[in-house]
């Protein structure tokens, strides 16, 4: 079988057939999801939500589907744990033998099966809109054992659940992690959701997260995207919050060639409150994309969108981030900012803000910076003895300094921080 | 210590200094003063190894190297200080980070080890109580919502730190009440020493009542005019500068 003659799609049709999924019960949405696939295909050159980001490379990719059994078998060196409990998933499969949940508080419930346990299709949903439906959609067709995390009504977690999502294999192969997270009224939780994978393959990696927070509950949600170095990675995040309820996600995008991460938070109930704010460092030749959107859809709700970008050598990134007030929405507050910072020349950031409203008595503000490190600031370091590497790398550390600061997981920002650092030090000590 | 020879100074193709003389030796404080306008601060931006300007002919000296060839860390290792007129706000990095930085990087010049949190802390405080700074300074950002006077304050605080050779002072007396100016110029004084040459660039005389300079030079049109101690200064506060230019333009 010559399949790299076929078509993208075609190529994933070969794999959708073959795998067993098709034999599961969730067979039906299994098909249904595939055909939305089918249906919406890759993007086109003139697609808006993709208009700065070429999926050319991946199109002509072709990855094997990685299989339950090499991925029972993997022994992976993972990172460090960062709290006591711990899932950890190789290729989208559930490793039991690696993971420890007897630290959790009764009251979470955790499974991972090829079949959806509610027996309604919910767990496989297919989110609607955006440019990453599709590949949501190609997510619900072929992650193999959705995990499922329902947190019953007011039990509160305050040491969080670390999530590895690892992506290993020699050659290349596609990986389509799929984790659900469901809060209960007055319930809370934080999760690690900590990406790696190998360096020596392209792996494409589709996570898809999706996230119900009900009354008055609250999830923090921590992201490292620290995958393999020459991988694809798309993820997407759906979130709804009902009345009073609170989605925080702190995100640092550091690893992968190509990075794709869409974040659709929908404040549901009144008082319901999201902060989506993170950090992204696209140096190399990396390619990274982040597009947020929040649907202000009641009243009184609050969203904060805040990332800082940087960028070098010929390292490129979008940013998009865009806030939708509904109608009847009033009292809504929503704070955009999206700062970004070029260290070297032929580096490229593209940022856009939007806001859409339809209420009339409403706070809104947004803001968008592209810029160098202040020269200023750096003659006055360097006259106090600092290199010139060891000023860079101060001012840039300063430029996250706010985002990192939300990211209130000790353990977790050191590990991006020290990530970070290691980048910097080779980028700004290799001189322009 | 610092010797500058017919030095010729622009900035793009603006002449701002035009053949600038000056000895300075261990041990003496130097005040230069001159109207606005006249290259006082471009000298003190030129020494420390500020960007932007050209220095077309003439050299300075700084124990016995060329001064004007090394980078600006390359002056801040080997003693040279620029203590600023205007401070840079830099959020987000923190003033304990810069003075253990700065002053770890002084020390391995010396070919000394690093300073180890106990040793750090017990110089800063001794120096923080001498310009009566509060320890909350050290975890604020350099300069960051800073006043005027804490700003200057600061920068003389890093200078008692660091223990340059060669300190330059740019216009430390600007923006400052009468207090501010009693603190600073006792961290000033109390770094006067047999070793150490201090420069300081001012417009009014009311900084050497404080500290007294052993040397005083006009700086107008881009060269030394004149050179006098501490009673030049005074004829200069009762007579304005018009008078020196004019002797000048005489001779």
């Amino acid at each position: 079988m010559n399949s790299a003659a076929a078509s993208p799609v075609a190529h994933y049709r070969e794999v959708f057939s073959a795998s067993a999924l098709r034999q599961s019960g969730s067979a039906h949405l299994r098909e249904a999801a595939f055909a939305r696939f089918s249906e919406l295909g890759f993007p086109g050159p003139r697609e808006e939500s993709w208009k700065y980001t070429s999926l050319r490379r991946l199109e002509a990719r072709r990855f094997a589907y990685a299989d339950r059994d090499p991925a029972r078998r993997a022994a992976p060196s993972l990172p460090a744990a960062l709290a006591p409990a711990r899932l950890v998933l190789i290729n989208g499969f559930l490793r039991a033998d690696l993971s420890e949940t007897d630290t959790l508080p009764a009251g979470i419930r955790i499974s991972a099966t090829p079949t959806d346990p509610d027996s309604d299709g919910r767990l496989l949903r297919v989110p609607s809109g955006g440019g990453t439906e599709r590949f949501a959609a190609l997510n619900a067709a072929l992650c193999p054992e959705p995990l499922l995390i329902q947190v019953a009504a007011n039990v509160a977690s305050d040491a969080p659940l670390h999530i590895v999502m690892a992506t290993v294999g020699d050659s290349p192969l596609m990986s389509h992690p799929r984790l659900a997270l469901r809060l209960a009224s007055g319930s809370s939780l934080r999760v690690i959701l900590h990406h790696v994978g190998n360096d020596d393959a392209e792996h494409f990696i589709n996570p898809f997260i999706d996230v119900e927070v009900a009354e008055s509950a609250r999830l923090d949600l921590y992201r490292l995207q620290d995958t393999g170095a020459r991988s694809f990675h798309i993820e997407r995040c759906d979130a709804t919050v009902a009345t009073d309820g609170r989605f925080m996600l702190r995100d640092a995008q550091l690893g992968g060639s190509l990075a794709r991460l869409d974040v659709n938070v929908a404040l549901q109930g009144s008082g319901a409150e999201t902060e989506i704010t993170g950090l992204f460092l696209a140096d190399g030749s990396r390619h990274f994309d982040t597009h947020l959107q929040v649907d202000h859809r009641a009243v009184n709700a609050h969203s904060l969108q805040d990332y800082r970008g940087i960028a070098a050598n010929r390292g490129r990134a979008v940013f998009n981030s865009k806030v939708i007030v509904h109608p009847g929405a009033q009292k809504s507050v929503a704070r955009q900012s999206s700062r970004n910072l070029l260290l070297t020349p032929g580096a490229e950031i593209d940022t856009k803000p939007e806001l859409e409203i339809h209420a009339d008595d409403v706070q809104c503000s947004h803001g968008a910076t592209t810029g160098q490190l202040d020269p200023a600031a750096m003659f006055y370091l360097r006259s106090r003895g600092l290199s010139i590497a060891e000023a860079r790398s101060a001012l840039t550390r300063a430029f996250t300094g706010a985002v990192m600061s939300r990211m209130d997981h000790a353990g977790l920002a050191a590990l991006v921080r020290d990530r970070l650092n290691a980048r910097l030090v080779n980028l700004l000590e290799s001189g322009t | 210590m610092l010797s500058i020879r017919d030095l010729h100074v622009q900035i793009g193709a603006r002449k701002i200094l035009k053949g600038l003389n000056l000895e300075v030796q261990a041990g003496e404080v130097h005040a230069i003063m001159g109207p606005n306008g006249s290259g006082k601060s471009t000298l003190a931006s030129v020494l420390a190894g500020r960007d932007g300007y050209e220095v077309t002919q003439g050299s300075a000296t700084y124990l016995g190297g060329d001064l004007l060839s090394l980078e600006p860390e390359e002056r801040a290792r080997s003693g040279v200080f620029l203590a600023f007129q205007y401070p840079v706000e830099i959020p987000g990095v923190n003033n304990a980070y810069l003075l253990k930085a700065a002053l770890n990087a002084t020390r391995k010049q010396r070919g000394e080890a690093e300073v180890d949190a106990f040793e750090f802390l017990t110089l800063i405080r001794e120096k923080m109580k001498l310009m009566q700074m509060d320890e909350s300074f050290l975890n604020r950002g350099v300069n960051e919502g800073f006043s005027g006077g804490e700003k200057k304050r600061n920068e003389i605080l890093q200078m008692a730190v660091l223990e340059p050779k060669l300190a330059l002072l740019d216009e430390t007396d600007s923006g400052l009440d009468i207090d501010a100016l009693r603190v600073v110029a006792t961290g000033v004084n109390s770094l006067r020493s047999p070793e150490r040459a201090i420069v300081m660039v001012t417009h009014y005389q009311r900084l050497l009542d404080y500290i007294e300079p052993d040397y005083v030079h006009v700086l107008a049109d881009g060269r030394i005019l004149r050179t006098g101690d501490r009673t030049l200064a005074l004829e200069l506060e009762r007579r304005g500068y018009d008078w020196v230019k004019q002797e000048a333009t005489a001779a």
